[in-house]
C-alpha cells in the first residue's frame, strides 16, 4: 500500500492543473477574509464573523477539492493511464483505497491551510487595530472550523466517487456541481411541494454541510445535529465510492 | 518464464473478440503475435494482463495467473499503448509514479530514460513528444523492472528507421538473455528480421503457431529461379513437360512445379549453361496475407487503375515480380498447405 500511495501522491502533484484548482481553492477565501476584515470600518470583524465568511468561502475551496478529487480517477481512464497502473499494481482495490487517501489527505490539508490563512489574516488585521479574533468567542467556533476541514474531505470523497462510477470528467464535475446547486433544491422543493416537512434535513449536502455550520447543533425537526448530519453524507459519499470501486474491479480497465 | 494462454474468451456484446484462443510463448525466442486489423490481438494482450476482464479461459505466467504477483513490473515489462500517458506530465514524472509503484529508487528512472535516449527531453511534458519518442517512453517504462518477460504491442509504431532498428536489436538481444518475448506488428519485414516464432490468429482463434520457417514454408509461395544465356531452349523443354514458366528478363526464368534437382537434370540432358540455380520463398507478408486470407475483418479494394497499385491484402501471393513477359503471363498457384485453416 505504501507504495501505491507514494505513486498515486506523485500522480496528483505532477498535474499543473490540480495545483491551479488548489491555488485558487486557497486564494479565494484568503482574498475574500482579507477584503472583508480590512474594509470592515463600522465594526470590528470577530470571530463570528470569521467563521460565517469561511463557511461560506471554503464551499467553493471545497467543490474545487471535489473537481480534484474526480479528475484523479475521471483523468487516468481518459488517457488511459489506468491500464499501465492497473498492470503495475493487478490488485485493483489497493490503487483504488491509495487514490481515496490521497484524495482526502490533500483535501484536508488544503481546507486546514485555508482555516488557519484566513485565521491567520484576520488576526493580523486586527492585532493593527488592537483587537483579537479567539475562535472560541463563537459559539461552537473551533469545532465549526474542524468541520469545514471534515466537509472538504467529504466532498473531495464524493467526487472521486462519482469519477470511479462515470469514469469521464465532464460528467462526474456536473454531477458534483449540479448536485447541491441544482439538484437538492429541485428535490427539496418537489418533497415540500407534495406534502413532505422538512425536506431538506435527509438530503445528503443540505445535511453535510451542517457539520461546518455552528448553529446545526442539536438535532431539530429541520435539520440533523452537525455531526450526525456530517456521517450522513460521509455515508452517502463513501456509499457512492464503494460502488464505483466494486465496479471499477469488475470493469475492463 | 512460458506464458500459457489457454481457451482464453472475450466478448464485447455479442461479438467473440477472442475465441478459445491458447497457445504458448517459451523463453528465449522472439515471438511475434500477428493477425490481421480487428484480429483480437489487442484485447489478448489486455486480458493476459486482467486488464481486460475475460469471459472465459486464463493466462498463466509460469503457472500463476497475473493479479497474483505482488510487483509484477518486476517480472512482466508491458506496452499496450505508448499513448499511455497523461500529456501534461514530463516523461521522467510519467516514469516516476510508475517506479514508485513498485518500490524502484528515482535513479531507475534516470537509467532507463538514459538507455532509450529520452534524457534530453524528459523534462518536457509528454504532449510536446512525438510518437516515436511516446514510444521510448513505453518502452523505458518496460524496463523499468528488468523483467523476464516482456510483451508489446505495435512497439515499432512511429518510430523512424534508426528507432524500429533499435527496437529490434533491443527484442533480439532480450530472447538471447534467456527472456521471454511476446510481440504484435504490423511491420512484418521487422517481423521476419526479429521473430523465430510465430502465433498467428484470425477473428480471434488460433491460425497457426510456429516457427518463421515453418509459417513460410507452409503459406508462402516457392519456386525455382533458373539463369542461362540459353534460356529460350530451356524454357521450351520445361513447358513441354508442363511446367508454368515466367520470363524475368531475357536470361532469368521463375519455373513453379519443380525442384531445383528436376531443372539441373533437364539442362544437363540438353547440355546447357546455367549461371543460377535456386528456390525462392515467398516473404512472410506474403504467407501471413495467404494464411489471414479467410480471417480478415476488414478488405480493402485494391486501386486497379494505378500502376503502383498494391496488392489487395487477401490477394493469393505473387512472388515473382514479372507479371508478363515476352512469353505471356501465369498467375501463380495458391500454395495449399497441410491443414489449411488452422
Amino acid at each position: 500500500m505504501i507504495h501505491a500511495l507514494r505513486s498515486e501522491w506523485i500522480k496528483l502533484r505532477t498535474i499543473r492543473m490540480n495545483w491551479i484548482l488548489v491555488l485558487i481553492g486557497v486564494a479565494f477565501p484568503v482574498i475574500v477574509c482579507v477584503l472583508t476584515a480590512a474594509l470592515e470600518k463600522d465594526r470590528d470583524f470577530d470571530a463570528q464573523d470569521l467563521i460565517d465568511l469561511v463557511q461560506t468561502c471554503s464551499l467553493v475551496t471545497s467543490l474545487l477539492l471535489g473537481v480534484v478529487g474526480a479528475a484523479t480517477i475521471t483523468g487516468e481512464f481518459g488517457f488511459g493511464t489506468i491500464r499501465p497502473t492497473f498492470a503495475a499494481m493487478p490488485r485493483r482495490y489497493v490503487v483504488v483505497v491509495a487514490k481515496a487517501i490521497v484524495t482526502v489527505v490533500v483535501a484536508m490539508a488544503v481546507e486546514a491551510a485555508v482555516v488557519l490563512g484566513t485565521y491567520a489574516v484576520a488576526g493580523a488585521i486586527s492585532r493593527s487595530r488592537d483587537r483579537r479574533i479567539v475562535l472560541d468567542d463563537a459559539p461552537n467556533g473551533s469545532a465549526a472550523m474542524l468541520g469545514i476541514v471534515l466537509l472538504a474531505a467529504i466532498i473531495a470523497l464524493l467526487g472521486y466517487g462519482l469519477g470511479l462510477l462515470l469514469r469521464n470528467t465532464p460528467a462526474a464535475v456536473s454531477v458534483l456541481l449540479l448536485w447541491p446547486l441544482l439538484v437538492e433544491p429541485l428535490v427539496g422543493a418537489l418533497l415540500h411541494a407534495v406534502g413532505v416537512e422538512h425536506p431538506f434535513k435527509w438530503l445528503p449536502y443540505n445535511a453535510g454541510i451542517g457539520i461546518a455550520n455552528p448553529e446545526a447543533d442539536p438535532d431539530t425537526a429541520e435539520h440533523l445535529a452537525r455531526l450526525a448530519g456530517g456521517l450522513y453524507f460521509f455515508g452517502v459519499a463513501a456509499a457512492i465510492a464503494l460502488l464505483g470501486a466494486v465496479l471499477t474491479d469488475r470493469r475492463d480497465a | 518464464m512460458v506464458i500459457s494462454i489457454d481457451a482464453l474468451t472475450k466478448r464485447f456484446g455479442r461479438k467473440v473478440a477472442v475465441d478459445h484462443l491458447s497457445f504458448q510463448v517459451q523463453p528465449g525466442a522472439v515471438t511475434g503475435f500477428l493477425g490481421p486489423n480487428g484480429s483480437g490481438k489487442s484485447t489478448t494482450m489486455r486480458c493476459m494482463l486482467g486488464l481486460d476482464r475475460a469471459d472465459g479461459g486464463r493466462t498463466l505466467f509460469d503457472g500463476r495467473p497475473y493479479a497474483s504477483l505482488s510487483r509484477p513490473i518486476h517480472e512482466i515489462g508491458a506496452l499496450l499503448d505508448a499513448g499511455y500517458v497523461h500529456p501534461g506530465r514530463s516523461g521522467r514524472n510519467h516514469l516516476r509514479w510508475l517506479a514508485a509503484s513498485s518500490g524502484l529508487p528515482r535513479k531507475r528512472v534516470d537509467e532507463v530514460l538514459d538507455v532509450v535516449g529520452l534524457t534530453p527531453a524528459a523534462s518536457k511534458r509528454v504532449r510536446t513528444y512525438s510518437l516515436g519518442m511516446k514510444q521510448r517512453l513505453g518502452l523505458a517504462g518496460v524496463l523499468l523492472g528488468d523483467p523476464h518477460t516482456v510483451i508489446l504491442d505495435e512497439p515499432a509504431n512511429g518510430l523512424d528507421p534508426e528507432g524500429i532498428r533499435w527496437i529490434r536489436d533491443v527484442l533480439v538481444h532480450l530472447a538471447s538473455q534467456g527472456k521471454t518475448v511476446l510481440v504484435s506488428s504490423h511491420l512484418l519485414s521487422e517481423m521476419a528480421l526479429m521473430a523465430s516464432s510465430l502465433v498467428v490468429i484470425g477473428q480471434g482463434r488460433l491460425l497457426e503457431q510456429c516457427t518463421v520457417d515453418e509459417f513460410v514454408a507452409r503459406w508462402g509461395d516457392r519456386w525455382v529461379r533458373v539463369r542461362s544465356p540459353q534460356i529460350g531452349v530451356l524454357r521450351e523443354a520445361l513447358e513441354a513437360g508442363g511446367a508454368p514458366v515466367a520470363q524475368v528478363d531475357p536470361f532469368t526464368i521463375d519455373v513453379r512445379g519443380v525442384t531445383t534437382p528436376d531443372v539441373g537434370e533437364l539442362a544437363a540432358r540438353h547440355q546447357l549453361v546455367l549461371h543460377e540455380l535456386s528456390t525462392q520463398t515467398g516473404s512472410l507478408e506474403d504467407a501471413f496475407l495467404a494464411a489471414t486470407a479467410s480471417a480478415q475483418e476488414y478488405h480493402s479494394t485494391p486501386v486497379a487503375s494505378s500502376p503502383t497499385a498494391p496488392p489487395a491484402p487477401a490477394a493469393p501471393p505473387a512472388p515473382a515480380a514479372p507479371a508478363s513477359g515476352p512469353s505471356g503471363t501465369f498467375a501463380p498457384p495458391t500454395p495449399t498447405p497441410p491443414g489449411a485453416g488452422g
